[in-house]
């Protein structure tokens, strides 16, 4: 058993290695596609200057704060993207029955499925997600909570992900589905959770869960809670389990659609 | 003209069988305005209080406006577009057309988003009306006026866009400078109106492509006097020219350079 996980992170590690190394043959463009996006990320904190220039406070956050929640919400989004680029694409892939090349494989389908490629720009992600963990105060302690969330987040984004893409075995335009959930994360993932209300809140804890991958270490970072961040790891591993345990259910309801192509 | 007219009007015509996706569409749209929804409640904590000479009804108008005009446009898949034309070659193909590319581009990519225009407009009033109770007060004409501003807006930023993924001659992937045009175009000219910045950038916004492309007919709509819709409606013929210009001086300098390989 552990020898299959060990090769398994072995082939993986691998995978992603040999997608970075593709991306990485037109060295200029690899190296636009990071800088941009910082550059991109940042444009946002004029927006925010602005807002904090009308309130002080903007749902219970200060400027501060906010930094710390875009810190988040780019690491969470660029960890996912980079190495889990290809589940935001399983709904197209399941739909189109791209599935086969990974079935004939001695390996875990579903991982080898999100592994195959790399999102350059989601390094730029990355580095700004601690560029703004930087601007907020970077301690020891703060870096490895960040980190972890970060690790944490990522996984629940790609978890969920997953489940909805998953349906896609069971209906058809499920696509449409993962899309609104993956906006409605990324959107809201950088608006403090004061500003919303009622139903909105809860869904922010539930079926949308920015709460647990955005707020909950915004509240930790600030003021150190066992108990919030021992949630955030339970959901992570429960929201992983449940994914792989979807996408198997789904998968035997797969049928090739006698598609030639490479695994890349 | 007549070529060009007959692209847009194929183009409608193949945009009418996608109704269902257009709508479907319109919830990456209506998830930004509910985010703004929710945090203009927030900051107005009494609607009819004035911040930088905006009550919020205007400013959720406002809002409504500047996103209809810039998703709408589907700025990100024509410069994605305009930019594989390049890499691929395949824009050697419009060389011998009896059309110029940039008129073709601009003419089929309006035609392609006049169908989401008219919906994205409806479902914007509905949305806005849904969220406020009540309509902005204009008359026909002064309607009539604000989407003449709003079309001229829109063939700005899609020129501007075609100029973008042009660059793609120059360099390979033109989509950074896609992202950083994007993303000045939203926090400067979506969110919020150039009266909510510092007083030293003001000036600066006004004169920029911004006023004519996001804020101007924005504007007109919750504010309609002639003397503005004659400022902005000079401002966006400016632009439109400049726009042109730049598109044409990036295509031809790129064309000259251009190697097909087999095809």
């Amino acid at each position: 058993m552990l020898m299959v996980v060990k090769n398994q992170i072995r082939i993986t590690i691998l995978s992603i290695k040999y997608a970075l190394m593709r991306e990485m043959l037109n060295k200029t463009t690899f190296i636009t596609n990071i800088v941009f996006m910082i550059l991109n990320n940042a444009s946002f904190l004029i927006q925010w200057i602005v807002l904090f220039s009308l309130k002080k406070n903007i749902g219970g956050y200060n400027i501060k704060q906010v930094i710390l929640l875009w810190g988040i919400a780019s690491l969470t989004y660029g960890l996912s993207h980079f190495f889990f680029k290809k589940a935001f694409d399983l709904s197209e892939t399941i739909n189109n029955g791209k599935l086969d090349v990974f079935l004939v494989q001695p390996k875990n389908v579903l991982i080898q499925a999100i592994t195959t490629d790399v999102e350059p720009s989601a390094i730029g992600d990355m580095i700004y997600g601690y560029i703004m963990l930087f601007i907020y105060g970077i301690s020891l302690k703060n870096f490895l909570l960040f980190t972890l969330f970060g690790i944490c987040g990522s996984l629940i984004i790609t978890s969920i992900t997953i489940i909805f893409s998953s349906l896609s075995f069971w209906f058809q335009k499920s696509d449409l589905i993962v899309d609104t959930v993956n906006r409605l994360m990324v959107n809201i993932a950088t608006y403090p959770d004061g500003i919303f209300k009622g139903l909105t809140k809860i869904l922010l804890y539930t079926i949308i869960p920015v709460g647990i991958v955005n707020y909950i270490p915004v509240k930790v970072l600030t003021e150190f809670n066992i108990y919030l961040t021992l949630i955030s790891i339970l959901v992570t591993i429960l929201l992983v389990l449940l994914s792989f345990l979807i996408f198997n259910k789904g998968l035997k309801r797969y049928s090739s659609s006698n598609l030639m192509i490479a695994r890349t | 003209m007549k070529k060009y007219i007959f692209i847009f009007k194929s183009e409608i015509m193949t945009n009418f069988q996608y109704i269902l996706n257009i709508l479907t569409h319109f919830i990456g749209t209506f998830i930004l305005l509910f985010i703004f929804l929710n945090l203009w409640q927030y900051i107005y904590s009494d609607p009819n209080k004035l911040i930088n000479g905006y009550n919020m009804n205007q400013m959720i108008w406002y809002v409504i406006v500047t996103e209809v005009l810039w998703t709408s446009v589907g700025a990100r898949q024509l410069s994605r577009k305009i930019s594989l034309d390049v890499k691929s070659g395949n824009i050697a193909y419009n060389l011998n057309k009896p059309y110029n590319y940039i008129g073709y581009s601009l003419s089929s990519h309006l035609g392609s988003i006049s169908v989401r225009l008219l919906i994205y407009i409806i479902l914007g009033i509905i949305v806005g009306y849904l969220f406020l109770g009540s309509f902005p007060n204009l008359n026909i004409i002064n309607i009539i006026l604000v989407l003449l501003s709003g079309i001229l807006a829109i063939t700005i930023n899609i020129l501007f866009t075609i100029s973008i993924g042009l660059l793609s001659f120059i360099i390979e992937d033109s989509s950074p400078i896609y992202w950083l045009y994007s993303k000045l175009i939203l926090v400067l000219g979506v969110i919020f109106p150039i009266e909510y910045f510092p007083k030293v950038v003001q000036p600066i916004l006004n004169y920029s492509p911004i006023y004519a492309m996001s804020y101007g007919p924005a504007k007109l709509l919750i504010d309609f006097t002639y003397i503005n819709f004659s400022k902005i409606f000079i401002s966006q013929i400016i632009y439109l020219i400049i726009a042109y210009s730049l598109c044409m001086l990036v295509y031809k300098k790129g064309v000259k350079n251009l190697n097909v390989n087999g095809g």
